[in-house]
């Protein structure tokens, strides 16, 4: 027998469940599976809904549209993630080092995690601004340009201030991740390599690497998923633009659920969906799952 | 009976299989008695207090409390632990961090929608009976373990349980107060005669405290009898090497017959049983065997009749008033608790074997 | 020059270079704000500080900037609060209740908050026109609270697990009913940690942007994010100072939750996240 408990026990804990599982289901699961659903129709304003099976996946495999969004997505993933890992972990190095200023430095940098994507969105759209923005500004004050860049204004230059901006966002982030990485090191092993004479640049790949890991592929895992859905930065900082050269994955969905086409944006989003799906299935292999409660 | 389990069995499944804590367990306790649960870590009796709680459901068996069926898995009957008006002092006290001690104290009456003014008086009751009563403000971290334990203890008693429950009391204790402690607890016992399931795995602790004592080993209930019943005649090795300020020696003994009497063949030794002793030993109806011999009871003596081994002194441990003397010899290495004075390392001796009040056993039951 | 010496160097240069790093923009934003003029950096400029915009974001009805805010600290609270009040009974449940099933919940739990917001959007958006909820708080309410749960879920797991069994159990032999037990002793053990949790949920609704850009129309629901992001100008040119200004005291509140709780708040992530 299995149960430690009588049967009320069992009952009342399933009744303390019920409440979150009415929610999701209601909230997250329903409109998946009613978005799925929307994705398998012709669904545009003014039209009348029609079943065709498959026919929005088809047509978006000859949207240069999509495929436009789905280069830009994968492009910006595969730049910022890196990035944001190697940045966060220098990051998170800094702020394991034991000094009084630790809890100020980490209130500080949870400061960009902490302000909303929309609004980071603007101060960076200033920042890039042609006139007025401090790009520009320190880029011809250090010589760099004669003339102002047009950050916006070109594919390429939008596409790094948005990595910018999205570095400076979610860092922080990984940071916390990988500081709680660094804090599970024991001191002993570190010890260790000073006793076996390895100097800092060797304690740091042989030890702090290697015990990371884990941790790392778990960061890397959660900020590739972050990164396929990003939405707020891209609608606030480019509008998608120029020429929907930035125009990201979820964005693209949402502009034809603006523009009244139900059935094709659930598509795009379902597409995003398994795309998130899957590496949320590495990601939960990687934290080895439910070990901490157990 | 305040307490009866009948045919209890508890098996715990787990990712490396089914874990069989407790094995057909027959216990029934007196009301008013300090019944101890005595046995090795992983024995069981920690489950056993469990199931009298409530906290675990019995996987067979039938546990009743006060009469009353408060467990029996075949005929669906569980009554939960705040039914059965059962309290529990735990090893770790489990004392709640966020109230203070009259909180703490207050909490099972307040539970219980008592009115505060009662409610107030039976703290200070409560309290006083266990020596806290200037503690009433403080926070359980700020209190020693030994006042954290008064205040386990206070609020345990306070509403007047029927049974009362104990786990390892004593154990996190420093050594200094564990015998004050034994002392009050016992004097509290008495006081507040209410039935208390006492589990430990000092031997000690049971022989002073208990009023009677069931011997446990993985999952079974071995022998259950009074401190000194479980001390004079032990039924098995096991207990024999439990029970005791040292473990029982076991010597190995040949039965033979001759002259129309039993003999006991031990080493070179052969020594003629008295009829009383040879009926026991007939009862065994074996060949062979063990001879249980308290350290206690051998006596090193320098002019020893039969029975007698001689053997020569191997170590020699001071413990104050007495010594712990091991001895080798044919029948292999004997320890001899003496009060007297101890030979050296290296010395021979001869030791007195008091088979008259020695316990003998089957073989196969040693190990 | 020591080791040790290089190391306090180069950590010294590093924070005050990762200092810069964050709080730079922060620092523009707030300067912006105050300035007379955005072109604070060019050439030849002169600051001049004013608080006019300030004024005028607060001051200005048509641009219901305090609305917005009052929406959205009434929106995050609620669905903080909420999302607590759900997430505690049921890591109750998972943590203390030998309950079969309970990984594949939690599993499903934790897949939901990979989900992308865009493809729940749109559906939410028909089942919100439907219930004529459009642009009312209940529209952003629910499906933030949704939304904050499987964090709350895993960090008040992840406390839960750590306060000793014998507390529940003492508290059942005193009387208390499994609900009882919740209530009076393990929300009350745990509470910093609770207290952490609302403030992280109350943290990602308030800083959510999509379902709130769908799902609101106006003044009634509109939360900052969104305010902030199509903050135009009535005449061509788009008004940094103010809307640099809106940005600032729009972050007023998260900043300080930040500052104040910074030490739960990183606990909380950290527990979150990381399940080693």
């Amino acid at each position: 027998m299995r149960k430690d408990h009588d049967l009320r026990d069992l009952l009342k804990g399933y009744a303390f469940l019920a409440p979150v599982c009415a929610l999701l289901l209601a909230f997250v699961f329903l409109p998946v599976a009613g978005t799925l659903l929307d994705s398998l129709h012709r669904d545009v304003s003014f039209l009348p809904r029609r079943f065709i099976g498959l026919g929005n996946y088809r047509s978006m495999g000859s949207d240069p549209g999509f495929w436009q969004s789905l280069r830009f997505t994968g492009l910006f993933t595969l730049v910022s993630v890196p990035l944001e890992l190697a940045l966060g972990l220098a990051f998170a190095l800094l702020l394991e080092h034991p000094t009084s200023a630790r809890g100020f430095l980490r209130a500080g940098v949870l400061l960009p995690w902490a302000i909303p994507a929309a609004v980071s969105g603007r101060i960076f759209e200033l920042i890039y601004n042609v006139q007025y923005g401090l790009a520009n500004a320190i880029v011809t004050g250090i010589g760099l340009s004669e003339g102002p860049v047009h950050w916006l204004g070109t594919s390429a230059g939008a596409f790094l201030a948005l990595v910018a901006a999205d570095a400076w966002k979610t860092t922080p982030f990984v940071a916390i991740l990988l500081l709680a990485g660094l804090s599970a090191i024991p001191e002993d092993l570190y010890r260790q390599a000073e006793v076996d004479r390895a100097g800092p640049l060797e304690r740091f790949f042989r030890v702090t690497l290697p015990l990371l890991r884990p941790v790392l592929v778990v960061a890397l895992l959660f900020r590739t998923i972050d990164s396929l859905r990003v939405f707020d930065l891209v609608f606030v900082l480019t509008g998608g633009g120029p020429g929907g050269s930035t125009t990201s994955l979820s964005m693209y969905g949402y502009r034809f659920f603006v523009g009244g086409d139900f059935g094709y944006g659930s598509a795009v989003s379902v597409v995003l969906f398994l795309l998130a799906f899957l590496f949320s299935l590495l990601y939960l292999r990687a934290s080895r799952f439910g070990r901490e409660i157990e | 009976m305040m307490l009866t389990f009948h045919g209890i069995s508890k098996t715990f499944v787990s990712e490396r299989g089914e874990v069989p804590a407790v094995r057909g367990v027959d216990l029934a306790v007196r009301e008013g008695e300090l019944f101890v649960l005595l046995g090795p870590s992983g024995c069981g009796k920690s489950t056993v207090l469990s199931l009298a709680a409530g906290l675990l459901s019995p996987s067979s068996g039938e546990i009743r409390l006060d009469g009353e069926l408060v467990a029996a898995p075949r005929k669906k009957v569980f009554v939960s632990p705040r039914e059965r008006n059962v309290a529990m002092v735990f090893q770790s006290y489990a004392l709640y961090p966020h109230l203070d001690v009259f909180g703490n104290i207050a909490f099972p009456l307040r539970v219980a929608k008592g009115k505060e003014e009662s409610i107030t008086a039976e703290v200070a009751r409560a309290a006083s009976m266990l020596g806290i009563g200037d503690l009433l403000r403080a926070r359980p971290g700020e209190l020693s373990g030994g006042q954290r334990q008064r205040v386990a203890i206070a609020r345990a008693i306070v509403r007047k349980p029927r049974l009362f429950l104990l786990d390892e009391p004593l154990s996190n204790l420093d050594a200094a107060l564990r015998a004050a402690t034994r002392a009050e607890l016992k004097r509290l016992q008495r006081e507040l005669s209410v039935t208390t399931l006492y589990v430990t795995h000092d031997q000690t602790e049971a022989m002073t405290l208990g009023d009677r004592v069931a011997l446990m080993r993985e999952g079974r209930v071995l022998q259950v009898g009074t401190p000194r019943e479980l001390y004079e005649t032990p039924r098995t090795p096991f207990a024999g090497s439990f029970i005791g300020p040292a473990p029982m020696n076991l010597l190995d003994a040949g039965v033979f017959e001759e002259e129309g009497r039993l003999h006991l063949r031990i080493g070179e030794e052969r020594v003629a049983l008295s009829p009383r002793k040879a009926g026991e030993v007939r009862q065994l109806a074996t060949g062979r065997v063990l001879l249980g011999l308290r350290p206690e009871q051998v006596r090193i003596s320098g002019d020893p009749g039969p029975p007698a081994l001689r053997g020569i002194v191997v170590s020699a441990e001071y413990l104050g008033r007495e010594r712990l003397v091991s001895v080798e010899t044919a029948g292999g290495i004997l320890t001899v608790l003496t009060d007297g004075e101890a030979p050296n390392e290296g010395d021979v001796v001869a030791l007195a074997l008091p088979i008259e009040t020695a316990s003998v056993f089957r073989p196969e039951e040693g190990e | 020059m020591s080791e040790e010496r290089r190391i306090r160097i180069l950590y010294t240069v590093g924070a005050a270079a990762m200092s810069a790093f964050c709080l730079l923009p922060v620092a523009y934003m707030v300067l912006v704000a105050a300035s007379r003029r955005p072109d604070v950096f060019q050439a030849g400029a002169e600051v001049r500080l004013t608080a006019g915009h300030f004024l005028e974001v607060l001051g200005t009805e048509s641009l219901h900037f305090p609305e917005y805010v009052v929406n959205g600290i009434a929106v995050s609270g609620l669905s903080a609060i909420l999302a607590v009040a759900l997430a505690a009974p049921a890591a109750y449940a998972v943590t203390r209740l030998e309950l079969p099933g309970r990984m594949s919940f939690l599993f499903l739990v934790l897949a939901v908050s990979m989900f992308p917001p865009v493809s729940l959007v749109s559906y939410l958006f028909r089942m919100m026109s439907a219930l004529g909820w459009i642009n009312t708080y209940a529209a952003l309410v629910l499906p933030y609270t949704a939304w904050v749960l499987p964090l709350s879920l895993w960090i008040l797991a992840s406390h839960f697990s750590r306060i000793p069994r014998d507390l529940d159990r003492a508290a059942l032999l005193d009387g208390c009913g499994r609900l009882a037990a919740l209530r009076k002793v393990m929300v009350p053990v745990a509470a910093p940690g609770i207290l952490s949790t609302a403030i992280l949920a109350f943290i990602f609704a308030f800083n959510e942007f999509l379902f709130a850009l769908l799902l609101t129309t106006g003044r009634n629901a509109r939360t900052i994010p969104v305010g902030i992001a199509l903050f135009e100008g009535l005449h061509g040119e788009i008004p940094w100072g103010m809307i640099m200004a809106a940005a600032t005291l729009a972050v007023v509140p998260v900043v300080l939750l930040v500052l104040v709780f910074q030490r739960g708040i990183v606990a909380g992530l950290t527990r979150g996240a990381v399940r080693e």
